[in-house]
């Protein structure tokens, strides 16, 4: 749905350019929700921006429906943003304008007959549940109602991809599941494709199906949610997914350990308590637990269990063993005394 | 320096003439500046850096020359335009035709007034438009002028104010109104009684001008 090609955007400032987006190459799937992490700064705004030529990229590509944007202006561009719903951090609704005629002005801005404005707009509110809003000024909604009516006003050309820049990163956190959820379900039932950039890991793992990292304006790690949560190549993905799944021991505990400290991951299906349980029995060590939980990111269970494992050098290695041909991930934090 | 009765009454008819002068050469150049100045403010900001329709060399010369005629000062400029008045209103004499040098000063002042009021408007709340696909048109019609409605309205307030204090100029060229009256009568012959009535008049209408501009801005305001 959209490919993204050596896409990269410098910035003239006072003190020289600045590397916005540098070299990018992505694809994101129709109807997939994709997400985008990063630190502010990395560039995943100018990256979404760049893909409905809110900024125009230095050099690249931007193919969306297989149209390739950056050959068109003015008009053309005009109409295929039609087909690009946005939605933004701060909601940017037209505050002098009632939630019906922020609604109205996408529909008009798509040429529909006005006819046809009134039951689609009353259709749009239902679909984000605010029936009840319809005269009602922004002014007097709260954020996440706000954002609702973004989305609505997004949605409202059915369009064949949906941009959220930020989208919940002014909301709390109720807020933010609901707006999430909605986006889940706006992605199932109309099949829309999602692309979504955000700070925040547990918006990814809420609602994902794949993702990237960015730093420096660069693609760092790239692929399926889950695959980077069981198992992430970068430091700074790591750091991302400590921020919501944390399997921090306290420095205290691991002092008062002797044996050997282990991170044991079970992906999917596999039942990881049990294994440990068939590696206790099998070997000649014996196994403390420190840490240990079930995280599920879409429905699918990643088991991380942090045990200390004591006994002799040999056992601890064979036992280790034995966990990864049950297909466990192992890492071994501590070698112990 | 008391108050003699007796001249208000017997100057009244003068001063009625006066006010409606004033409002003549009021309404016509607010009228002139809004049909023009508007349109103008509004390509000044549009046609700004990084706005829909980034034209630099537009914007320069727009910008240069409303700055060229906010320079002149009023009185000169009052002066420079009677051939232009003569040609416009076939007479210099009146407020018709003060009306015109007062339209001409008008113009960039409001120009500039809508522009200030334009680059107030959150970037994000035009870029959303831009983003939903809406014309250029649409975004001026629908997210500009509603967005900058309330200060649009102050800005309208301010120029009138303004208007009324140059119209007190308009005497030089035989233009009439309340502040030539002013002029005349209080400050030329020494006329304390008018003098007074004169500005307490421009005092209520500058008061009631405001607070009618501030009720309607807060009235349309919907934030």
């Amino acid at each position: 749905m959209i490919q993204i090609e050596q896409l990269s955007k410098t910035y003239q400032t006072k003190h020289g350019t600045v590397k916005g987006v540098d070299d990018v190459t992505l694809e994101v799937k129709t109807g997939e929700i994709f997400g985008i992490v990063g630190y502010s700064g990395a560039g995943k705004s100018s990256l979404i921006r760049c893909i409905n030529l809110l900024e125009r990229p230095t050099s690249g590509t931007v193919k969306v429906g297989g149209q390739d944007l950056t050959k068109l202006r003015g008009d053309g561009l005009r109409k295929a943003r039609l087909k690009i719903g946005m939605i933004f951090q701060h909601f940017y609704l037209i505050s002098q304008k009632t939630v019906a005629e922020n609604i109205s002005f996408a529909l008009r801005a798509a040429g529909t007959p006005s006819k046809n404005i009134g039951p689609r707009v009353d259709e749009l509110l239902e679909m984000v549940g605010l029936s009840d809003k319809r005269g009602v000024y922004p002014a007097q909604l709260s954020g996440g109602q706000k954002q609702r009516v973004g989305i609505a006003r997004a949605l409202a050309n059915e369009p064949a991809v949906l941009l959220c820049d930020e989208a919940t990163s002014a909301l709390d956190p109720n807020t933010t599941l609901s707006i999430l959820r909605l986006l889940k379900d706006i992605n199932r039932k109309l099949n829309i494709t999602i692309v979504l950039i955000t700070h925040e890991m547990n918006v990814v793992k809420e609602i994902c199906d794949r993702m990237a990292v960015m730093q420096s304006g660069r693609v760092i790690e790239e692929g399926r949610v889950y695959d980077i949560f069981a198992d992430p190549k970068t430091a700074l993905t790591k750091e991302f997914i400590s921020s919501v799944v944390s399997f921090n021991v306290p420095e205290e505990i691991l002092k008062k350990c002797d044996g050997t400290i282990v991170k044991v991951l079970f992906k999917g299906e596999v039942a990881g308590d049990g294994i440990i349980s068939d590696m206790l029995q099998s070997y000649p060590v014996k196994g403390n637990f420190l840490h240990g939980a079930i995280e599920y990111i879409q429905e699918l269970p990643l088991g991380i269990f942090v045990m200390e494992l004591k006994g002799s050098q040999t056992d601890v290695g064979q036992a280790i063993h034995y966990l990864e041909q049950r297909e466990a991930i192992v890492e071994v934090i501590d070698h112990g005394n | 320096m008391g108050i003699e009765w007796e001249r208000i009454i017997e100057l009244w008819p003068e001063i009625q003439v006066a006010f409606y002068q004033t409002l003549i050469m009021i309404g016509i150049s607010l009228g002139v500046a809004l049909v023009i100045g508007l349109p103008l403010g509004i390509l000044l900001f549009i046609t700004d850096r990084g706005l829909f329709w980034e034209n630099r060399p537009v914007n320069s010369v727009i910008g240069f020359v409303v700055n060229i005629v906010r320079s002149i000062p009023f009185i000169i400029l009052l002066v420079a335009l009677i051939p232009l008045t003569q040609l416009i209103t076939g007479t210099t004499i009146g407020p018709v035709a003060a009306s015109v040098s007062l339209s001409v000063a008008a113009i960039p002042f409001f120009a500039r007034i809508v522009e200030t009021a334009l680059r107030d408007i959150d970037k994000g709340v035009i870029e959303a438009a831009i983003a939903v696909g809406a014309t250029p048109w649409m975004i001026i019609k629908d997210v500009l002028l509603p967005e900058a409605k309330a200060s649009l309205i102050q800005g309208i307030t301010l120029t009138v104010i303004s208007l009324i204090a140059y119209s007190a100029m308009a005497g030089v060229v035989g233009g009439g109104g309340i502040g030539d009256l002013a002029i005349r009568f209080g400050y030329y012959r020494y006329d304390n009684t008018i003098m007074i009535v004169t500005v307490v008049i421009l005092i209520v209408l500058v008061q009631l001008i405001q607070q009618a501009g501030d009720f309607t801005a807060k009235k349309l305001d919907k934030r």
